[in-house]
């Protein structure tokens, strides 16, 4: 009747909708005012929220952590760097980001997913660093001084073509790409495939017992992660002009792991959240004080202190409870996805 | 508007209000706060806040007082980037500068080119930025990676005519770049090599290169390790007598005033090049230091000093265009020569890269030692850009 994991899809739902409200109202009112530098900036939000949401589908659902996601973050960014300045087509280089992520997920998976627990952290760590390494001292890849040259590129998109240098249009099209992430995240997850990954979460080792292959369902998970970072990566240069191997660095990693912690692991639209939230009060706290490290730390100490289940996380139960009340109103318990 | 510099910009207030109601020039400081680079950017302040302070004090530029704006790169460039652009469109900068690694400041000259903005780095030394990346909109003050090889490699021509050489660097790709770099430039000037080892960085045993380097037989050994790499790596050889008869030349970076106690005696007879030295004995940069340790409590370095003279050419540059549209000061910064602590330095037009004398320093008695000055056009190089 009311499963537990339709009811909690429909409340990251509705938390999804809310941010993407937030957006347009948002988009309106920077393109009203003449705006340049928040529109791109709440892009390049978004596009960490890709990566903050592939970190969400393996710590919030599978209940891996993963200190490396900026790994595929960054071979999207850098391959689709490469493409575009060779051939300057937005759909040549997504899709020859989205098929070296691939590939890059199944190597990376195989290796990884041979361990479990604290040693998955240190692999996924440590293969992010080799990589990292590598790009850093490959003279054809730029070496340390990143790729810069990176044109803005005309984005064909059928009836219209739209700029990567219009703020307004490259956020949109950006804030689409993102719903559609999440939306195919939400979907498999929801998905007697998602339940399989949400179980080895909740009891590895009783899945087998259920006549389920562990390891193909943390594989695919894994894969499906990589695939989003690498896509979310992808938007990089096209906003930026440039990639450079700091997007590989732990620092990448590690602030798009706190953007989900703050927004709420095991909630999808959280990490999103997060991300927009820890972007906008880096850059507002940078630009303050410049102990700006130190005022994000205590933010995040005090956000696991006080909140441990992040802000969307904190505010679901209300969420839910909503939704239950107003499915129990209703003669049958069809799944209304208009209600939302 | 927000501040970090309270006494800069209560200095400008204090003299706006008196005199000038001319609305400030804003410049950006983007540099690192935070982080590995740290006490780079604030060697970048000190003297960036040192050249304001003075400026403003002499009436500012062309009767305008200067505002600074500072934002933490966080030595990162997709976060300098960020930052570039907000203060172009946001803070509404007339200038920036103050980036230090180069990836950060090719990056940012990109953001700054699709602004139509111009910048200048005093830091970074990636012979891209004025070179293969150059960009109209970008500027170097400091000495490129070339100028201290060009430099180095004009001592080598007059001392050591026709020297063996031996390379020894560390194995990733600055090391590579550097010793590549300085390889050339000696052959140039009529050495030979005699062969090259790269060492992986923070290595602990050197000596298992020490007998490809005695089978060399090499006059003199050029090296580009840094901090303590330098440390084991010339106590090791003093410790078993590689380094006698042997001439050691490096990067600027291989010796500083940082590792240079720690390596002692072994340090005895290095020799580099470097675009600056508090050593230098002119009038200038004599009031220059004294003024900087004053004011900071530190010895300027060569960031400091190459940050200090920057705002000197865009005042002059602002003054002779009497403009600050981007067009007029480019025009105006090209060809342009002023004084710095260090120096005359020329701005070369067809690259962006200034001209400056370079010094070769030698270590004596556990002091640098300036040896020799390099005329600025001696150590230029030649000019490999192709984008304007």
């Amino acid at each position: 009747m009311h499963d537990r994991l339709d009811i909690s899809m429909r409340a990251n739902h509705v938390f999804f909708w809310i941010l993407v409200i937030v957006a347009l109202v948002f988009a309106a009112f920077a393109s009203f005012s003449g705006d340049v530098f928040y529109l791109r900036l709440a892009t390049e939000a978004l596009i960490l929220g890709g990566l903050a949401l592939s970190i969400d589908i393996l710590l919030g659902f599978t209940g891996l952590l993963s200190l490396g996601q900026a790994l595929y973050f960054g071979i999207g960014a850098y391959v689709s760097a490469l493409v575009l300045r060779e051939e300057p087509s937005f759909w040549l280089a997504m899709g020859a980001a989205g098929v070296s992520v691939l590939l890059a997920g199944i190597a990376g998976g195989l290796i990884a997913n041979r361990v479990r627990g604290v040693y998955f952290a240190l692999i996924t760590f440590g293969m992010a660093q080799v990589v990292a390494k590598v790009v850093y001292n490959s003279r054809e890849l730029g070496a340390s001084d990143g790729l810069i040259g990176i044109p803005v590129i005309e984005i064909p998109l059928g009836l219209i073509t739209l700029s990567a240098g219009d703020p307004l249009g490259f956020f949109l099209l950006t804030l689409v790409i993102i719903a559609l992430l999440y939306s195919v995240s939400a979907y498999l997850l929801g998905t007697p495939f998602g339940r399989i990954i949400i179980a080895l979460k909740a009891n590895e080792k009783r899945v087998p017992y259920l006549g389920y292959s562990t390891w193909a369902a943390r594989m695919a998970a894994y894969v499906l992660a990589a695939v989003i970072a690498g896509l979310a990566g992808a938007l990089y240069p096209m906003l930026r002009g440039f990639v450079s191997p700091e997007l590989l660095f732990f620092a990448t990693s590690g602030d798009a792991l706190i953007m989900v912690i703050v927004g709420g692991a095991g909630t999808l639209a959280g990490a999103i959240w997060g991300a927009v939230i820890l972007t906008m009060l880096k850059s507002v706290i940078g630009s303050w004080t410049e102990h700006h490290l130190i005022v994000i730390g205590l933010i995040f100490m005090s956000a696991i202190l006080f909140m441990p289940k992040g802000i969307v996380g904190m505010l679901k139960p209300f969420v839910e409870r909503n939704l239950l009340r107003n499915s129990a109103r209703q003669p049958k318990p069809e799944p209304e996805r208009t209600a939302l | 508007m927000k501040h970090n510099l309270l006494t800069t910009t209560t200095i400008a207030m204090l003299l706006a209000s008196s005199a000038y109601a001319q609305e400030a020039i804003k410049i950006g400081v983007l540099t690192p706060l935070s982080g590995t680079y740290a006490g780079i950017g604030q060697q970048v302040r000190w003297g960036i806040d040192q050249s304001v302070e003075e400026i403003n004090a002499a009436g500012g530029i062309a009767g305008r007082q200067i505002e600074l704006v500072y934002e933490d790169s966080e030595a990162n460039p997709a976060v300098a980037v960020t930052k570039a652009e907000k203060l172009f469109t946001v803070d509404n900068v007339d200038f920036l500068t103050g980036t230090v690694n180069s990836g950060a400041t090719l990056a940012v000259g990109q953001v700054a080119d699709r602004a139509d903005k111009l910048i200048a780095t005093t830091v970074s030394f990636s012979d891209a930025i004025t070179g293969s990346g150059c960009s109209p909109n970008v500027f170097r003050v400091n000495a490129r990676a070339g100028q201290q090889s060009e430099a180095l490699a004009a001592w080598l021509k007059q001392e050591k005519p026709g020297a063996e050489v031996y390379y020894l660097g560390p194995d990733y790709e600055m090391g590579r770049s550097t010793v590549a770099a300085f390889k050339e430039r000696a052959e140039s000037v009529g050495a030979t090599s005699t062969g090259e080892v790269f060492a992986p960085l923070d290595s602990k045993d050197y000596s298992q290169y020490f007998g490809q380097l005695r089978a060399a037989r090499p006059d003199v050994l050029y090296t580009s390790v840094a901090g303590n790499d330098t440390v084991r790596l010339f106590t090791q050889m003093n410790d078993f007598g590689v380094s006698e008869g042997l001439t050691i030349l490096g990067a600027s970076g291989t010796v500083t005033a940082q590792n240079i106690n720690a390596i002692g005696a072994a340090a005895e007879g290095f020799i580099t090049g470097v675009g600056y030295s508090v050593l230098i004995d002119s009038p200038e940069n004599k009031a220059f230091t004294e003024a900087f340790r004053e004011r900071n409590g530190a010895d300027p370095d060569l960031y400091g000093a190459d940050s200090y003279g920057l705002l000197f050419a865009y005042k002059a540059a602002v003054e002779a265009a009497g403009a600050t549209d981007t067009d007029s000061v480019r025009a105006a910064l090209e060809g342009l020569s002023w004084e710095t602590p260090q120096g005359t330095k020329t701005i070369r037009a067809g690259d962006h890269q200034a001209m400056q004398p370079m010094y070769v320093v030698e270590v004596k008695n556990g002091q640098f030692t300036i040896v020799r000055s390099i005329a600025g056009e001696d150590a230029i190089g030649p000019d490999t850009c192709d984008k304007f």
